[in-house]
């Protein structure tokens, strides 16, 4: 068995480029040779910052023969009357290139006739690969090219070595330019010096001894190890931030860490500017004590295994002590006016170039939250919701905001603090923008809440106004994550309002802003939500898809409501009772579906089991408006499961479609009655129940 | 230890051992080594050149009143274009650290991604930045666009922080006490007119001025470019004035939101008719330079 190794040199590939550049060489690569016949081969796609490299093991020397029986003509018309081969055998034999005694012959339906067995004979592997990997590597797709030089080739970098062996042999190819060979390099400080590869199979070890640590894996658990060990030396651990791991992994060819302390004064920020002040600019993890709060130290990523005259450490530190006094100045500039001061300056920010400035937008969030604090009885004095719906905004303006994106919210926060706001609102500064979707906490205060919810209504009310929808995976404007965040925040706030309402009043705000018909704009919003809602059901409050799709056909914009009613559902579905239940509905749905309403009238019923039904709904009635009422949704399903009985009766007693129109008409009026009294609770047709149609 | 002007001293007779032509900067007030017609133009087309530079690059809205120790708003760039890239370039740049008596074998040196983009210069690049120990002392781009304009062959553009780079090496807290040469620090030389450049741009310009020579040198920018045959430099000096004055509207405070999209907008207008007469001008001259495409095709 024999091993592939393919290795493309590269100028320095984007960290975020690697993981879809190993996806895609595997697939293709591997998707490739089974696709030519290889089989039980192992493909790994190991990408550094500098190289492209892909290992197929188990490759056999060439492609595996294929055999293919191929018919001819029928024996009658083979050979003639004395056994002698005719021109048409002939013929057969030519076009499958044998002689005319190497074929056979195969019985058919329709009689004997000449037939051969054709055999391929498989081409060497080293020539399938030969063609297999420029297609691969041209083909493969970055989220920025480039093209260098002359300007010839497009591709993520410049290409500066291919190395491809098939065991110890080179396949020959060339790629953007270049041809294949054996030589390559270490790594840049510690191994620069071009060597062979003598083998395919020791590729792994050989650019280790150089420095190079191919596998990612590798690359993580050294520094793993490597952050361990120095921590350890100040007594902390590192503050996590698995993100940041996963891109120092795809940074380096060698996994190195190095210590480095920053003056103490600088923790006096508020903690997220010190831990982002680390991350943004210099990719540094931050240490932690036990307790959880930060320490003066922090790791910087570097590429190499050592700091042999400690400038390396010298010069992180440095580079931390400057970053940090700037984001102390900002802090400090920042501190000088008031976060009410920079209202007026609102509208100098654009928010949208059609939707207008962040004065603009805060303006409509002011009256669509108002609008709301109105429906919620909440005790919030208008004007002051007002005040903190542009409030919120203005650390937008603020040098921090502007030089740290990410930090927007927290510094709102951290400045109202600081000038002695109420916690109400400088918590509502800091919280409005979360959850980010479905994850995280909501909003700590009914004013958070407010202008959480009317932010959010108000960006997807005027995104989607001017057009600027998600599609497939582009989203650059957050709007799934926006709706996720306006659904649960009402939902896990208890907020019984109706959120088609909201969101027509939203739309309503900023209709004049855009020239789509705002009833279609409503209608697409509140659609885009709804899918939220349902995935919300699915995912956070956990029940299945399809009690999900039936408990929101009997309406599904009273949020909270909905989610126990889903809850109730879920929990009842499984009985047996239930099940039959489901079925029946769907028989009555079957019935009475495009029928013209009617009212019951009891003095035609016939049989004893129509009265019952007849009782029985109302008695239902009565007792699923007091469940409603109060929420008891559990009680109304319960209600629901024992009307079971009756119906069965009624159905095997008493003939619905019977020829006297009066007492169809009648009925099928009961059977409506009924129906209707259930669609208030679920759409119990949705339900997938085993036995489906039945 | 090295002084700044050593720094550029040494980069300079480094970059032209490597083949450059030693250029000055740009007599107009400008934002960034790019905007030079050496780096501006000479990208567009087929003809092979290589340029080195210092550039004052002057951005108002970034200028501190001399207060904040790691911002200016006039800074100076060490600005190389490449032209065509060269198979080498990466190894170039790094001996031009060596240059400056930055060994790789004692430092962390990494290239980490960082794209280039200029709304108003129609010009975009992929590339990265050069950090030092983890200090960002270069920018290191391959111009794909300018003027609008897809490039090939396709230019190596270095930017060298110079301030940066100095306080870097001469491991100073602030700009204002690097040692510009001579025992002379930064300060002494450059902190007034910071302190001045602030006042100037936040809180004195006249607005109604720049607006006026803003709409004056656009429309010469247009004589110039409706000229026959069009004159092109002074359409692009043209095109530069624009551009300053815009951002000094801008450090003033003065451009609202909508207006920013539309002046950013009637600046690349510009810019880009300036590339297209530049090439048109160069074709005509019959490329004098050379030409990288024919060379290669021979």
């Amino acid at each position: 068995m024999a091993r592939f190794l393919l290795e493309v040199l590269t100028e320095e590939i984007p960290a975020n480029a690697l993981e879809g550049a190993r996806r895609q060489l595997a697939a293709a690569i591997g998707g490739g040779l089974v696709e030519a016949g290889f089989e039980g081969i192992s493909v790994r796609s190991l990408p550094t910052s500098r190289r492209l490299i892909v290992i197929v093991d188990g490759l056999d020397e060439r492609q595996a023969d294929r055999t293919e029986r191929v018919n001819g003509p029928p024996l009658s018309v083979a050979f003639d009357d004395g056994g002698r081969p005719t021109k048409a055998a002939e013929g057969f034999a030519r076009k499958v290139g044998l002689a005319v005694d190497e074929l056979d012959n195969d019985t058919g339906p329709k009689g004997d006739y000449l037939a051969a067995t054709v055999t391929h004979v498989g081409r060497p592997t080293g020539e399938i690969l030969a063609e297999l990997v420029p297609e691969t590597i041209r083909g493969l797709r970055f989220p920025k090219m480039m093209r260098w030089g002359r300007g010839d080739h497009a591709f993520v970098r410049p290409v500066h070595g291919v190395v491809a062996l098939l065991d110890d042999a080179v396949v020959p190819l060339e790629l953007f330019g270049i041809f294949s060979g054996n030589r390559t390099e270490g790594h840049r400080v510690h191994g620069p010096e071009p060597f062979e590869i003598d083998r395919a199979g020791g590729y792994l070890e050989t650019l280790e001894e150089r420095h190079v640590l191919v596998d990612p894996e590798e690359r993580r658990r050294r520094f793993a190890a490597r952050a361990a060990e120095l921590v350890d030396e100040v007594g902390c651990r590192v503050h996590p931030d698995e993100a940041l791991v996963a891109e120092h992994v795809e940074l380096v060819e060698h996994p190195g860490l190095l210590l480095g302390d920053f003056d103490e004064h600088f923790l006096e920020l508020p903690r997220e500017v010190v831990i982002t002040t680390l991350r943004h600019h210099q990719k540094c993890l931050i240490l932690e004590r036990e307790d959880g709060a930060l320490a003066p130290h922090f790791l910087a990523v570097v590429d190499r295994c050592d700091d042999p005259e400690g400038l390396v450490r010298q010069g992180n530190e440095w580079v931390i002590g400057a970053r940090l006094a700037d984001a102390r100045f900002f802090f400090d500039e920042d501190r000088k006016r008031t976060l009410d001061e920079l209202v007026p300056d609102l509208d100098r920010l654009d928010f949208h170039r059609t939707l207008g400035t962040v004065a603009d937008k805060a303006a409509r969030v002011a009256e669509l939250a108002v609008g709301l604090a109105g429906q919620l009885d909440a005790e919030i004095d208008p004007d002051e919701l007002r005040r903190a719906a542009r409030l919120v905004k203005t650390d937008l303006l603020t040098h921090m905001v502007v030089e740290f994106t990410e930090l927007q919210g927290v510094m709102g926060g951290h400045y109202l603090r600081l000038e002695g706001a109420p916690e109400e609102l400088w918590t509502a500064a800091r919280d409005h923008y979360r959850p980010q979707g479905f994850e995280g906490e909501i909003p700590h205060s009914a004013l958070g809440r407010l202008i959480g919810v009317a932010d959010r209504l108000d960006t997807l009310a005027g995104l989607f106004g001017v057009g600027e929808v998600p599609s497939g995976s582009r989203d650059p404007h957050g709007l799934r994550r926006a709706a996720q965040g306006v659904v649960k925040i009402v939902a896990e706030a208890g907020w019984e309002i109706d959120l088609g309402e909201a969101i027509v009043r939203a739309v309503a705000l900023a209709a004049d802003r855009f020239e789509t018909d705002p009833k279609e704009v409503t209608a697409t919003v509140t659609a885009f939500v709804a899918d939220r809602v349902r995935r919300y059901l699915i995912d956070i409050v956990g029940v299945s898809f399809d009690t999900a799709d039936a408990v929101m056909a009997a309406g599904w914009k009273k949020l909270p409501e909905l989610v126990a009613r889903a809850q109730a559902l879920e929990g009842a579905r499984d009985a047996d009772v239930f099940r039959w239940l489901a079925l029946a509905f769907k028989r009555v749905r079957n019935i009475t579906d495009g029928q013209p309403d009617g009212t019951v009238e009891p003095e035609l019923f016939q049989q004893a089991e129509e009265g019952e039904l007849h009782d029985n709904t109302v008695a239902f009635a009565r007792k699923l408006g007091e469940s409603l009422a109060t929420q008891r949704f559990g009680d109304a399903f319960a209600a629901m499961a024992e009307l079971a009985d009756v119906l069965e009766k009624f159905f095997v007693e008493v003939l619905v479609m019977h020829d006297d129109e009066k007492l169809q008409r009648n009925r099928i009026a009961l059977l409506k009655t009924l129906g209707r009294e259930f669609e208030k609770l679920a759409d119990l047709s949705k339900l997938q129940i085993e036995g489906g149609d039945g | 230890m090295l002084d700044l002007q050593t720094l550029i001293l040494s980069l300079q007779q480094y970059w032209a051992d490597a083949g450059c032509v030693v250029q000055q900067p740009y007599d107009v007030e400008i934002g960034a080594g790019t905007m030079h017609p050496e780096t501006f133009l000479r990208v567009l087309g087929p003809e092979p050149y290589r340029v080195a530079y210092v550039q004052p690059s002057r951005r108002p809205a970034d200028a501190r009143y001399g207060e904040n120790p790691f911002r200016l708003g006039r800074h100076l760039q060490l600005q190389v274009i490449l032209k065509p890239s060269p198979e080498n370039v990466q190894d170039l740049y790094l001996q031009s650290l060596a240059a400056l008596g930055i060994d790789p074998a004692v430092h962390d040196i990494r290239f980490e991604e960082d794209n280039w983009e200029s709304p108003t210069l129609g010009a975009w690049g992929v590339g990265w930045q050069v950090l030092l120990d983890g200090m960002e002392i270069t920018q290191f781009t391959y111009f794909q666009q300018a003027g609008g304009i897809e490039l090939a062959p396709v230019s190596a553009e270095l930017t060298y922080g110079l301030e940066r780079i100095a306080m870097f090496l001469q491991r100073k807290d602030s700009i204002y006490d690097i040692e510009w040469g001579g025992g002379v620090p930064y300060g002494a030389v450059r902190l007034e007119d910071e302190r001045e450049a602030s006042a100037y741009g936040f809180e004195v310009a006249d607005v109604e001025m720049l607006r006026r020579h803003l709409e004056d040198w656009e429309r010469e920018a247009e004589r110039c470019l409706d000229h026959d045959p069009p004159l092109v430099i002074p359409a692009l000096e043209a095109t530069l004035k624009i551009s300053h004055l815009f951002n000094l509207l801008d450090a003033r405070g003065a451009v609202s939101v909508t207006e920013r999209v539309g002046l950013i907008g009637r600046t690349r207008r510009q810019a880009v008719r300036v590339a297209k007469a530049y090439v048109a001008q160069r074709e005509a001259l019959g490329f004098p330079l050379g030409n990288v495409l024919e060379e290669a095709a021979d």
